[in-house]
Order: structure tokens, then C-alpha cells, then sequence
């Protein structure tokens, strides 16, 4: 049959995604404007036209799915070819908008054409006494072939002059051809496209609804809602719901457990791997893996780190707090910018005392939680989330500080920020490609200058900002803070820095050479791959002994256990080899192997314990740190034992039992009574940049100067990292 | 600001009247016809295509800058016609015998001349000898083609054995692009190029024709 009694319609806001124009572009009103200007005359060159005929499936398109013989419908249909000869027109003239417009709204065109011809469908089902399975169109579900067939049963080019190109396309451009396959069953109609079927996910058609899934946490019960393609743990980081991803997202940390309380969410391979089979049959399930493609209820089994404790303070005073407001002084702010928290401090630029700190999470945490993922997802489309993130933090951190402490705005001056080279170059909005690979060259490493409103995007505060220069992609601004901080670049003996995070930086030197490197310790440090590993949040086992053969805890704010942070694995692997149930090798004894060192039980019965997985991760991580500080000795060239001071950076080291980490020979023993905890360094030293006249200088002078040793390629560093793999003191 | 800049900026915003206006105003003040080609309007579109790499901006801004710097050649090309300016580089542009596609070859065409070449659009279901006698005929740098579909892809590798037939293989920079083509198939069909978008053919295309011609 054919018919060209057809309405059709152009769907307005269909063809304005088509062409990637959106509400927030300074065009909007322009395109809008052109096509109504357009669209009467695009309308009365629509020609819609509409072929069906029944048939089998032929040996041609004959497939396991499709077999022989299966009763379709073939459909042809079309809007003409005037709209494509407009189009072209339009191009060629250069009037290169409109020729995009009307190509797009020849398509919103003709796929609505299909909901006009489905009462056709409907009497060719009825006639036949069928229903429709399935709807088929190539090149996604048959082959090209497909479009072949059609148009020759159809008698396309006999009833209406359509013609078939070698490539088997239908001209004109603007046409279709489908197969709808028939069943026995006449209750059956599925004559949609089913967009979830389809995979052309850059496809502007695609309209998939977003899935509800209701939320338990406690008592309290919230509505997500979930694009396509977006995982549960995304949507919920939409909402805000901060929690940390320590492995990005990539189903491997197993951090974001949830329970599936009610619907069904199928089981991964990630599931698998992180879940026991009857875990799984409960309902357990990763979030960042789950994409549910039906409403659900879901039971968080992962805590929020609304209530994160931040270990921010690198000597906490609030004395005098008042006095500099009441002198009205000039005041500064220092940042530092970790990759886990932010910290922002007020304080008198005149006395340098600290009037107020405010400490937060980086947020960028729910894009990744360490430098490589944020690297990763900044080059995969994320870098002005990243940046927005960042300056979010920092201007809400800084609103805080000045707000509370009831100064305006006007009275602060200077502001310095310290952050390592990724999170400065997320914040200055810089490309990260080459942050990631060979030869890792950073875009900027220099003292930046400029005003509050350039670097935040915020006009809050009309006060200069520095930012602390760098010495290469891995040793950061942080460092140079740190370096800075304890005078090292002053000194005539030697000094040695550690910051302990997910990368350990050391530096070593003196007043006239220094040296330093980073090592990829990973997140075990911070809980990360850690069984029950967790962030510094209330609960968290912190301290270990191990008195006859039982584990004594001590928890964070004293509360119930509920995982164990850094310092708590580090005691742990150290108490065990002192009671001999770890060996040097690493290995746990026999009676633990399987199911690992209980150290507590949680309040529902739940044994938190360490794995021999676990042990495994510390040894990789503290001989990476080990192995860093041996091979820069040796470059350095001089013994340990020369060096006057160890100062042990960040907020896991100042936690840190130093004599355990010398057991667990992840520091050496040399080292034993000069290791002093200085907390947070990077914003001690934007603190002192703050307040000394040659600081800045200071800072170029230690970035410029420093010698940055690479690790990845360095033979020593590798023989070190195997020899330190052990648990042996020395 | 210079009069170019301005130009640059404007074009940069779609504003095709005003470029108009500068383009005549620019040449009324006496300055060279070829430096308000390359200065204003092609630097106009290289920033404007570098953001929609980026992802700073999307198509609408792009075809309003290209319509904006359409006008403004308009003017300045009787001027350039007169003082006899060669184009940086020429190409045959065309959609693959087989394939009706047009849109993307479109773009590709706005996009290449906004990187300042001459181009002669074959337009859809080209023969392999079309894209070659014609690429012979204006003396072209560069043969781009275009298939969006895994049936008519294998044409483009029809080209290219016979421009190698034919000994011509060499003369000529050949890109490819399209929906289900990648690097590898590129690498395949012995193209010199694959672009996935048309702003990256345009910087390709103009740099390969620099080096090409620095040679």
C-alpha cells in the first residue's frame, strides 16, 4: 500500500538538542528566532509519503534471531527530497545555520511520521491476526540489506520515483525503512524504537526516562532520580551525598555498597567479585556500577562523610582571636589545597595571629580521590566541573572565615594558596592531558599573581592572590610550602621532609642543594584498598595493641567501631609482627590467613578485621615510601645519619606513631628521635609567605632550585623497593 | 583594539552585520585586503574551532561565526581576486559513491574554509574517478572524504587505489572521516588522515597543506 495522507509534525525543542543549542547559550533567542523565520516554508516542503507490504523473512536476512519464513511488515517512509535540497542550498550560500536547522528539522520530521502510520500497523496486524514483536532497522538491528529488501517489495521506485544508492541507502536522504517482525500473539504491539536497546548513545533522538529510585538511609527516605548511563553512586553525588569514590568509580575499591531493598538492579561483574553469592542475593550491590533501568528502593550500606573529622590544624591557636579585629590589622588568608580536604585560615597580617580555620572536603574527591583519577576524568570532559568544584569550595571556605569571624570583606589583603601541581592546574582551569603522560610536563609551574575575582571566580573579596610555585608534576607547591615552612632552604645541615598522603613527596637539602621526589604509595595511607579501611571519620580504629593475642582499639572521638583509618593499619601490621603472627615476609599466620586479624566488633555483630589483602597493600605502600627516601639519600649523596631534622608532613603523619613506623621499616631507624609532626605544611608555609616580606622570593627560589629526581625509571628505586618489601627493621 | 582584532572578535560572536561593516570599513581605511583575511576573519574561525574542540562552545556557535565570516569574504573578495591572493591550499570534498549523507561533509567543507582553503564540494555519492579528475582539474592539495555508514566505507579505500593506479597517490593528502571510520581503518585504507570532527579536519588539513607546501 501507499498513502500520502500523513501529518507530520516539528518538534521545537527536538531539533534545538539536535543541534546542541541549549537554554544557557548566548544564542538561543538568535536560533530561535531563524527558525520560525523558516519553519512555514520547511513545513510546505515536507512531502510525506508512506509504503507498507507484508512478507517473510527471505534467506538474505535469515539469522539465528530472525529465522526464515518469520511473517514482518516492511515500511518505507519519507518526507521528500525538498527539505535536503534546501539544506544544501543553504550551505552552499554559506548561510550554514539555517541549512543545519532545516536538516534537523527535516528528522524531527520524519520520525513523526511513525506515530501517524501506526493505525496502519495497527489494521495490517488486525488483517493478518498478529501482533508486533519487535521492531527492526539497519544498520543498528539488520544488516544494510534490510533497506534493499524493503525498498524493492515496497515498489518504492515504481509507486513514488525513490531510488536506492549502491551502498543500499534510500534516496531521498530523508527516508526510512523498517521491520516491524510479526508474532502470533495479537495482544503484542511493540512498534517502538526502544532507545534502551539501542546503543547509539551520541544519538540527539535518544530519549530514555530518568529511573526513580527511593533512597533508605536511617529513617530518613529521599527520591533520586537516574539519568541513562549515570550510575546510582553519580546520582547520588549529584545530590550532594558526599562520599568518597577512593578508586573513581571503577568498581574496584568496594567502598559504595548498597542494598537493593526492592526491584531489580542485575548483578555485575564487580558485584561478583566484591560479593558473596548469598551477599548478592540479599541485594548487595556496588553503587558506582549499578545503572538501574527500572524504579527501585535502596538501603545505603556506606557512610556519608558529612561527619568527617578533617586533621587540619597544623598548630591550632585561637588565643587572641579578637584582638586583631579589634586593632582592625590588615588580614590575610592562607589555603592549602589537598587533594582529600581544604583547609582556609584567617589571620593578622600584622601579628600573623590565626583568628580563625575552616577545614572542608575537596569535593572534587566524588571525581576521583587521587591526582591520577582527577588527571583522568579533567581530560575526559570533567575539567570545568573539577575547576568549578575547587573554586566552590574555596570561595564558600573563604565566605565562612570572614563571615564568621564578622570582619569585611575590604579588610582582607593578601591571600596565599599551596596546593600541589594537579590541583593548582584544576583550579587554574589548565589542560591536564600532559600532567599524564611522558614526559609529564606541567603547563605552569610559577608563582601565579592575580586578583580574587580571576583565580575564584568570585567578587567577594577585591584581594590579591599568589599562588605557591612548584617544582615539577609530582612535587608540587605543597611541598615547596613545606619546605619553606621549616626553613630548610636556611639551614646549613641537611633536613628531610615526608609528606605522607596517596603520594609521598620527600625532599632533602640544606641552604644549598635540594632534591626531591614523589612515590605512588597509594591510598592504603588514607584507608583506601583497605578491607575495612575508612577516611579519619568518627569511629575509625586509629590506635592497635595487641595484648595476649587479642587486639585493643582506640577509635577516633571514642565512638563504635566502624572501619580502621591509615594510622590504624600501620599499628596493626606493627603490633601483629610483634606478636609474631605476621612474618617478615609479610605473611599472616595460618589460624588468620582466610578470614583475616579480628581487631573489633562492630555494633551488629560484624567482625572488622585486617586481611592478609591488607597486609599486602601496606607493604606496598611503605616500601614505595621507604624505597623513595633510600634512593634520595643515595643521589643526594650523603648518609642518614647527617641529617639534623625529619619533619613528617600531613595529617596522616601527624597522627602517626613514628616508633610503629619504624617497625614496620617503613622509616628508618635512623631517623629515631630527630622525626618531629608538623601537620599540615603546605599551609604553614602559606601562612609564613603571608606574613614574611622576602617569602614569596623564598618559595620561587626553592622552586626554581630544587632538583626533582624521577623514580619511575630508576633502577636503584627499584632494587630498594624489593629489599623494602619486608617487615624488617633497620 | 585594532580594526582586525575587532573583526576577529565579532566574527567570533556570529555578528555577521558588524563584521560586514568593519571588512568595508577596514578596507575604506586601506588595509590590505589579505591582512583582514587572515588577521580578522581566519583567526576569527581557528579560535572559535579551537573552542569547539575544546567543548567551550557547540555547533550553533559555530555556524553563526562561519555565516558571520561568509559575509565578510564576501566583501573582500573582489579585492582579493584582484590582487591575485592564492588560497593557503585546495581541496575536493565529497560523501563516498553509496552514501547519501550530507550533513557532516557539510561541516567539513564550512570548516576548511574557514582555515582559509579553496574548496570545490563534490557533494554525496561521488565516484572514485569524480574525487580525482576533479582533484586534478582545480590542482587540489587535499582529498577529504566522507562515509557514514560501514557499507559504503570500503569506497573510500576504492579511491585511494586508484589514485595509486593511476600514480597519483603521492600529489595528494588524503583525509577521511565519518561516523564509523577510526584511525586504524584510516591506517588501513593507507589515508594520510582521520579527523573525528570537522574542526579537527580544518587544523589538519591546513597544517599538513603548510608542511606540504614548505616542502
Amino acid at each position: 500500500m501507499i498513502t500520502r495522507d500523513l501529518e507530520f509534525e516539528i518538534n521545537r525543542d527536538e531539533v534545538l538538542r539536535q543541534i546542541d543549542c541549549y537554554e544557557d547559550s548566548d544564542l538561543y533567542e538568535e536560533i530561535i528566532e531563524e527558525y520560525e523565520e523558516i519553519l512555514d516554508e520547511i513545513k510546505s516542503l515536507c512531502e510525506p509519503v508512506f509504503l507498507m507490504e507484508y512478507g517473510k523473512i527471505g534467506p538474505e536476512l535469515a539469522s539465528d534471531e530472525l529465522l526464515e519464513g518469520t511473517p514482518v511488515l516492511m515500511v518505507l517512509y519519507s518526507i521528500g527530497e525538498k527539505v535536503s535540497e534546501y539544506s544544501t542550498e543553504a550551505f552552499r550560500r554559506g548561510d550554514y545555520l539555517k541549512g543545519m536547522l532545516s536538516d534537523a528539522m527535516a528528522d524531527s520530521a520524519l520520525f513523526s511520521l511513525e506515530k501517524s502510520f501506526t493505525p496502519y500497523l495497527k489494521e495490517a496486524c488486525a488483517a493478518h491476526h498478529m501482533g508486533i514483536r519487535r521492531r527492526l532497522e539497519a544498520p543498528q538491528d539488520v544488516s544494510m540489506t534490510a533497506q534493499k529488501i524493503v525498498f524493492e517489495k515496497t515498489r518504492a521506485k515504481e509507486l513514488c520515483g525513490m531510488g536506492l544508492s549502491t551502498g543500499y541507502m534510500l534516496d531521498p536522504l530523508k527516508s526510512n525503512a523498517v521491520l516491524y517482525v510479526l508474532t502470533k500473539d495479537r495482544e503484542v504491539f511493540m512498534h517502538q524504537h526502544n532507545c534502551r536497546n539501542c546503543d547509539r548513545y551520541d544519538c540527539k533522538m535518544r530519549n530514555i526516562p530518568d529511573v526513580p529510585v527511593k533512597v533508605v538511609k536511617g529513617s530518613q527516605i529521599g527520591t533520586i532520580m537516574v539519568k541513562e548511563r549515570q550510575s546510582i553512586l553519580d546520582a547520588l553525588m549529584e545530590r550532594d551525598a558526599s562520599f568518597t569514590a577512593v578508586c573513581g568509580g571503577k568498581g574496584k575499591c568496594g567502598k559504595c555498597k548498597i542494598r537493593v531493598l526492592d526491584g531489580y538492579l542485575p548483578v555485575t561483574s564487580f558485584d561478583e567479585a566484591c560479593f558473596t553469592e548469598s551477599e548478592q542475593k540479599e541485594g548487595m550491590r556496588l553503587a558506582c556500577k549499578a545503572f538501574p533501568a527500572e524504579p527501585l528502593q535502596i538501603e545505603l550500606c556506606f557512610k556519608s562523610e558529612s561527619d568527617f573529622m578533617v586533621v587540619s590544624d597544623y598548630e591550632e591557636s585561637s588565643e587572641g582571636r579578637t584582638s586583631a579585629i579589634e586593632r582592625e590589622d590588615d588580614l590575610g588568608i592562607a589555603i592549602d589545597i589537598g587533594t582529600t580536604t581544604i583547609a582556609v585560615q584567617l589571620l593578622s597580617l600584622k601579628t600573623g595571629e590565626k583568628i580563625l580555620t575552616h577545614t572542608t572536603i575537596n569535593h572534587q574527591r566524588n571525581m576521583g580521590a587521587d591526582v591520577i583519577s582527577r588527571i583522568k576524568a579533567s581530560t575526559e570532559g570533567k575539567k570545568e566541573e573539577l575547576r568549578a568544584s575547587v573554586r566552590r569550595d574555596l570561595s564558600e571556605g573563604v565566605r565562612h572565615v570572614v563571615q564568621e569571624a564578622g570582619i569585611l570583606p575590604e579588610k582582607v589583603k593578601k591571600i596565599a594558596i599551596a596546593g600541589n601541581t594537579t590541583m593548582v592546574h584544576l583550579l587554574m582551569g589548565y589542560n591536564c592531558k600532559s600532567l599524564g603522560v611522558y614526559p609529564f610536563t606541567p603547563v605552569n609551574i610559577a608563582l601565579i599573581e592575580d586578583t580574587y575575582e580571576k583565580i575564584i571566580g568570585d567578587d567577594f573579596l577585591s584581594a590579591e592572590v599568589r599562588i605557591m610555585p612548584g617544582i615539577s608534576t609530582f612535587v608540587g607547591g605543597d611541598i615547596v610550602a613545606g619546605l619553606y615552612a621549616c626553613d630548610i632552604d636556611r639551614k646549613e645541615a641537611c633536613s628531610l621532609l615526608i609528606d605522607l598522603g596517596t603520594n609521598g613527596e620527600i625532599a632533602l637539602g640544606n641552604c644549598r642543594k635540594i632534591m626531591a621526589t614523589s612515590t605512588a604509595a597509594g591510598p592504603a595511607f588514607e584507608g583506601g584498598n583497605i578491607t575495612w579501611g575508612v577516611g579519619s571519620i568518627e569511629g575509625a580504629i586509629a590506635g592497635v595493641t595487641i595484648e595476649n593475642g587479642a587486639a585493643v582499639v582506640r577509635t577516633i572521638g571514642d565512638k563504635k567501631p566502624t572501619g580502621i583509618c591509615g594510622t590504624g593499619v600501620v599499628e596493626s601490621v606493627a603490633e601483629l609482627i610483634k606478636a609474631e603472627l605476621v612474618d617478615e615476609t609479610g605473611c599472616l599466620d595460618d589460624d588468620y590467613f582466610d578470614d583475616g586479624y579480628p581487631l573489633a566488633v562492630m555494633e551488629d555483630g560484624t567482625k572488622i578485621v585486617l586481611t592478609q589483602q591488607d597486609i599486602r597493600e601496606i607493604q606496598l605502600a611503605k616500601a614505595a615510601v621507604r624505597a623513595g627516601v633510600e634512593t634520595l639519600f643515595l643521589r643526594y649523596g650523603i648518609s642518614k645519619e647527617e641529617v639534623d631534622h625529619v619533619y613528617l608532613a600531613g595529617g596522616f603523619g601527624f597522627k602517626l606513631d613514628c616508633q610503629k613506623a619504624i617497625e614496620i621499616g617503613m622509616i628508618p631507624e635512623e631517623f629515631s628521635g630527630k622525626i618531629e609532626a608538623i601537620g599540615n605544611s603546605s599551609l604553614g608555609g602559606a601562612v609564613k609567605c603571608l606574613l614574611q616580606e622576602d617569602g614569596w622570593e623564598r618559595a620561587s627560589a626553592i622552586g626554581s632550585r630544587s632538583e626533582e629526581i624521577n623514580l619511575s625509571a630508576d633502577k636503584d628505586f627499584n632494587q630498594f623497593y624489593m629489599d623494602y618489601m619486608f617487615f624488617e627493621r633497620g | 583594539m585594532s580594526i582586525v582584532q575587532e573583526i576577529s572578535e565579532f566574527l567570533q560572536k556570529g555578528r555577521a552585520k558588524n563584521v560586514k561593516a568593519l571588512v568595508q570599513q577596514a578596507l575604506d581605511e586601506g588595509i590590505d585586503a589579505k591582512t583582514i583575511l587572515d588577521e580578522g576573519l581566519l583567526n576569527g574561525m581557528m579560535v572559535i574551532g579551537g573552542k569547539f574542540k575544546r567543548n567551550e562552545v557547540f555547533v550553533p556557535e559555530v555556524l553563526v561565526a562561519a555565516r558571520a565570516m561568509n559575509a565578510g569574504v564576501a566583501i573582500l573578495e573582489p579585492k582579493l581576486v584582484e590582487m591575485g591572493n592564492e588560497p593557503i591550499g585546495k581541496a575536493v570534498v565529497g560523501t563516498v559513491k553509496g552514501d547519501l549523507h550530507d550533513i557532516g561533509k557539510n561541516l567539513v567543507v564550512m570548516m576548511l574554509k574557514g582555515a582559509g582553503l579553496e574548496i570545490c564540494d563534490l557533494g554525496v555519492d561521488v565516484e572514485p574517478e569524480t574525487f580525482i579528475a576533479k582533484a586534478e582539474e582545480i590542482g587540489a592539495d587535499v582529498i577529504c572524504m566522507s562515509a557514514l555508514l560501514t557499507t559504503t566505507m570500503p569506497n573510500m579505500k576504492g579511491v585511494i587505489e586508484l589514485l595509486t593506479e593511476k600514480g597519483l597517490r603521492d600529489k595528494y593528502i588524503v583525509m577521511v572521516g565519518g561516523a564509523p571510520v577510526n584511525d586504524s581503518f584510516a591506517e588501513e585504507i593507507g589515508a594520510d588522515y582521520y579527523t573525528p570532527d570537522a574542526a579537527t579536519a580544518a587544523e589538519v588539513a591546513k597544517k599538513a597543506v603548510e608542511e606540504k607546501k614548505a616542502n
